[in-house]
């Protein structure tokens, strides 16, 4: 087509013929579509003032053009392609078909899209027509005339039609609805049904010449919107989330706590089907609106030289079906291999792990629950491989009630108030799965340590459990002492690195031994052994002592102020201490280790350098045999672990 | 130059409606105004002076009804061009060329009254509110769809003839120079009107 010869004014016709494209559409969507409009103009045309020198074409300013219409410019290339807009009509299908009844958890009723609109925009050549020459400089100008009235009488009669009330209701913001508007640009569409045809009327607007062609602008639409079900949507609106817990891609070791209605899917509210009282959580996720964002699961039409179709984000109040379809899906996909696994750890209520993208995408992106579910059998495995045995708990009242090794463990909320050192062990445990698997290899090591070292004791023995600072290492401050007179084990700190509270902020976890978690109304069994150079160990029974050790790991997360803390006030209320020759113990360092305890927060305890060697050699016995003794753990761990994977 | 007549459908309207008036121009102002029941939304003009001479005209236009209830009435929407006469001794006449006139007719009715006790049925009580809002209901429908015909109307005739538009003036209006007029605003002053208007132009049939 020539339309760049001088007699057309030098390129001038193509100009306005691209333009017209242009503004045309941006006419259509902008009265169509309530998400691709920045402001809402309510119909209203844009002041002069904010008239950019792009929008004032055809003198008809419209605002900034939406990015995706800066995507369309291909019909700047080929103006020969007619440009064809679909508008289409998203909204609830009623449940009539048996299909429909297979999925009852499905909703109120299953999208569907309704072409509601078809807008044809097209430069006709014609090749009859011969240019007048002595027309061309004007020609152009008549052109641009009439395109002018052509594009108002079309930006009036995109307010005219039936599908303008639809995107007035869609526009306000006060509401939300069960249906949206979509829309599709393309230079090739299938053509509509018979059906839907005969339905439909048909409005062309009259040609504006545009030599040696024309440009056409034709209108194919639903007279009447009677028989869709256009409703408000029953969703709850969007609120603000103030205990927001996180979701299970960011914080996949956190467990939630359960409901009473046991484990259960976390249920999204379907449009009109779900009231908010029968969700089984009390309030929604942070992740529920990407869901309600989703678009539906429509396969895209073939489009042949023509751009992808533009899909905008659908409002939150549509799409009930598929979304909450895929996540009770995923969810008990998710849940099987938990309940197949047995885990020991209490029932509790999953946070949906179908977590979708926020950003405006054709399909939700959904967090990927493998890594979960296969994080859960490798602890589980590791659990029952490792005998787990529950800790019990510090100070909580609960006698019975004994904490499993679980990083998710409900009840560790519930324990008393981290020391920072103890909260950055936690945040470890936590981190992604490389990280807290790497986390908890240490710890078995650790565990395995431990436990060999009590594993050398005699068995009904009691032992005692170190507890685990990482401030130390293994040499200064380890060790598992029998009251029976094995292996001693010597403590020494100094009176500066007493305070266990205070200084938690430097050195890494380099101690093998976990703090233990005592439950202080079951102390009848238990007393310490306390001695000037030991005084932060505490007997228990031996059965606790063994199934403890395999516990340690977990221990490193917790407090080790807390348990600090808690053996210093065990320390200041602790029974007389048994005469053994193995602990430095008697009348009076006892006494003035009492009335040094309760003196200050650490242990000042008056001794000779002697003892102190004394006590430094003791504890490298008893690192030597506790590095020997976990060699051969960490061993059989390993097999145990590698036979439970296998398994 | 050919003066293109459109005589727009007519409008049943009540009283209070007068001021929903729709006034199209083919030169680019669309005066819109929002229906009461937002049926049917319009496009506001960019132009505030034009708006202030428009709601002018309505309450002139208003002020007519009600010294003639239950009259038909129209308002004519009249673009035009101004072209210089040959100045002559004592008048410098420029000349007006009407190339398009609009006429929007108007049937203002009376809100219906209660209905007489003496023609109810003594067993039916009939609530007077509600059958009210139930004609007021069906009466608002109709004029709703007529509006949109007549919206409708004018944007067909609009496509239609464009070739009659001259060029757009050049002086920084947003719009060819118009003219609204009320016809049948006053017996005794149509006459004057129209006589002023012969002198300032000819006849708009005679234009060619």
């Amino acid at each position: 087509m020539a339309l760049h010869s001088p007699q057309f004014g030098s390129g001038r016709f193509e100009q306005i013929i691209s333009q017209f494209f242009l503004k045309s559409l941006h006419i259509i969507l902008d009265s169509r579509i309530p998400s691709l409009r920045p402001h809402a103009h309510s119909g209203e045309l844009a002041s002069i003032s904010r008239v950019r020198k792009s929008d004032k074409w055809f003198s008809l300013a419209l605002g900034d053009r939406p990015t995706t219409l800066e995507n369309l410019n291909f019909w700047h290339r080929n103006v020969m392609d007619p440009m064809i807009i679909d508008v289409i009509l998203v909204h609830e299908r009623p449940t009539y078909s048996a299909v429909d009844n297979l999925y009852p958890d499905s909703g109120s009723g299953a999208s569907s899209e309704t072409i509601i609109e078809r807008w044809v925009v097209q430069y006709e050549s014609l090749k009859t027509m011969v240019p007048q020459l002595g027309e061309g400089p004007t020609s152009y100008k008549k052109t641009y005339k009439k395109s002018i009235i052509l594009l108002r009488s079309l930006y009036s009669t995109m307010r005219l039609l039936p599908a303008y009330r639809i995107f007035r209701k869609l526009s306000s913001s006060s509401q939300t609805y069960n249906f949206d508007l979509i829309y599709k640009v393309s230079s090739f569409s299938e053509p509509l049904l018979r059906i839907e045809e005969e339905a439909m009327k048909q409005y062309d607007f009259v040609p504006v010449e545009a030599l040696p062609g024309r440009l056409c602008i034709s209108v194919t639409y639903c007279p009447s919107l009677f028989g869709f079900s256009l409703e408000p949507s029953t969703l709850l609106p969007p609120q603000i989330i103030t205990d927001y817990v996180g979701s299970p891609a960011t914080d996949p070791l956190k467990v939630f706590p359960s409901a009473e209605k046991g484990s259960c899917a976390t249920s999204f509210p379907s449009r009109g089907i779900q009231s908010p009282l029968s969700m089984s959580f009390e309030r929604p996720h942070s992740w529920t609106s990407g869901l309600h964002r989703a678009a539906p699961f429509r396969q895209n039409q073939p489009l042949s030289g023509s751009p992808p179709t533009y899909r905008t984000p659908p409002m939150p109040c549509d799409y009930p079906s598929s979304p909450p379809d895929i996540y009770g899906h995923r969810t008990q996909n998710y849940r099987q291999p938990t309940h197949q696994k047995g885990m020991s750890f209490d029932e509790y209520q999953l946070s949906p792990p179908f977590s979708p993208s926020p950003s405006p995408s054709p399909s939700p992106s959904p967090s990927p629950p493998t890594y979960f579910s296969g994080g859960n059998p490798l602890q589980t495995r590791l659990r029952t491989e490792s005998a787990p045995v529950s800790i019990p708990l510090p100070m909580t009242g609960r006698s019975s009630r004994y904490l499993t090794p679980n990083s998710s463990d409900p009840y560790r909320h519930s324990l008393p108030p981290m020391s920072p050192k103890s909260t950055k062990l936690d945040l470890f445990s936590q981190e992604s799965p490389s990280g807290s698997r790497s986390f908890r290899k240490t710890d078995v090591s650790r565990a395995a340590e431990l436990h060999c070292g009590s594993t050398n004791l005699h068995s009904g023995q009691k032992v005692v459990s170190v507890i685990k600072d990482s401030r130390d290492d293994s040499g200064r401050f380890s060790g598992l002492v029998s009251s029976s007179g094995s292996p001693r084990i010597g403590f020494s700190r100094s009176s500066s690195r007493l305070s266990f509270q205070d200084d938690f902020d430097d050195g890494d976890f380099s101690c093998p031994f976990a703090v233990d978690d005592v439950d202080m109304s079951n102390s009848r069994n238990r007393y310490l052994c306390f001695t000037p150079i030991c005084p932060l160990f505490r007997v228990l029974d031996g059965k606790e002592a063994l199934e403890t050790t395999s516990q340690v790991f977990p221990m490193a997360r917790k407090s080790q102020d807390a348990a600090v803390g808690y053996l210093v006030q065990m320390l200041r209320t602790a029974p007389p201490l048994r005469q053994d020759h193995g602990c430095y113990s008697s009348q009076s360092s006892k006494t003035e280790f009492e009335g040094e305890v309760g003196a200050d927060s650490g242990f000042f305890m008056p001794r000779k350098t002697e003892d102190a060697l004394e006590e430094l050699r003791s504890y490298r016995e008893m690192k030597n045999l506790l590095l020997s003794q976990s060699g051969t753990r960490v061993a059989s761990e390993e097999q145990a672990k590698s036979t439970a994977f296998v398994g | 130059m050919n003066c293109e007549v459109c005589h727009l459908k007519e409008l049943e309207v009540e009283h209070f409606e007068i001021r929903e008036i729709l006034r199209y121009s083919n030169s680019g102002d669309i005066y819109f105004f929002k229906h009461e029941n937002e049926s049917v939304d319009l496009v506001q003009c960019g132009d505030s002076e034009l708006e202030k001479k428009i709601e002018e005209k309505i309450e002139q236009f208003i002020g007519w009804v009600e010294k003639h209830p239950n009259k038909k009435s129209q308002i004519c929407l009249s673009f035009y061009e101004v072209k210089s006469k040959q100045a002559t001794w004592f008048v410098n006449k420029t000349e007006r060329l009407y190339w398009e006139q609009w006429y929007i007719n108007l049937n203002v009715t009376q809100p219906p009254k209660a209905h007489s006790s003496k023609y109810q049925h003594p067993k039916v009580i009939v609530d007077p509110g509600e059958s009210a809002l139930e004609e007021r209901s069906v009466r608002r429908t109709a004029l709703e769809v007529s509006l949109r015909e007549v919206l409708f109307q004018i944007i067909k005739f609009v496509n239609e003839k464009k070739d009659h538009i001259p060029s757009v003036p050049n002086h920084g209006g947003v719009s060819f120079p118009y003219e609204i007029t009320i016809p049948s605003s006053s017996d005794s002053s149509f006459g004057m009107d129209m006589f002023k208007r012969m002198l300032q132009t000819g006849h708009p049939t005679m234009l060619s």
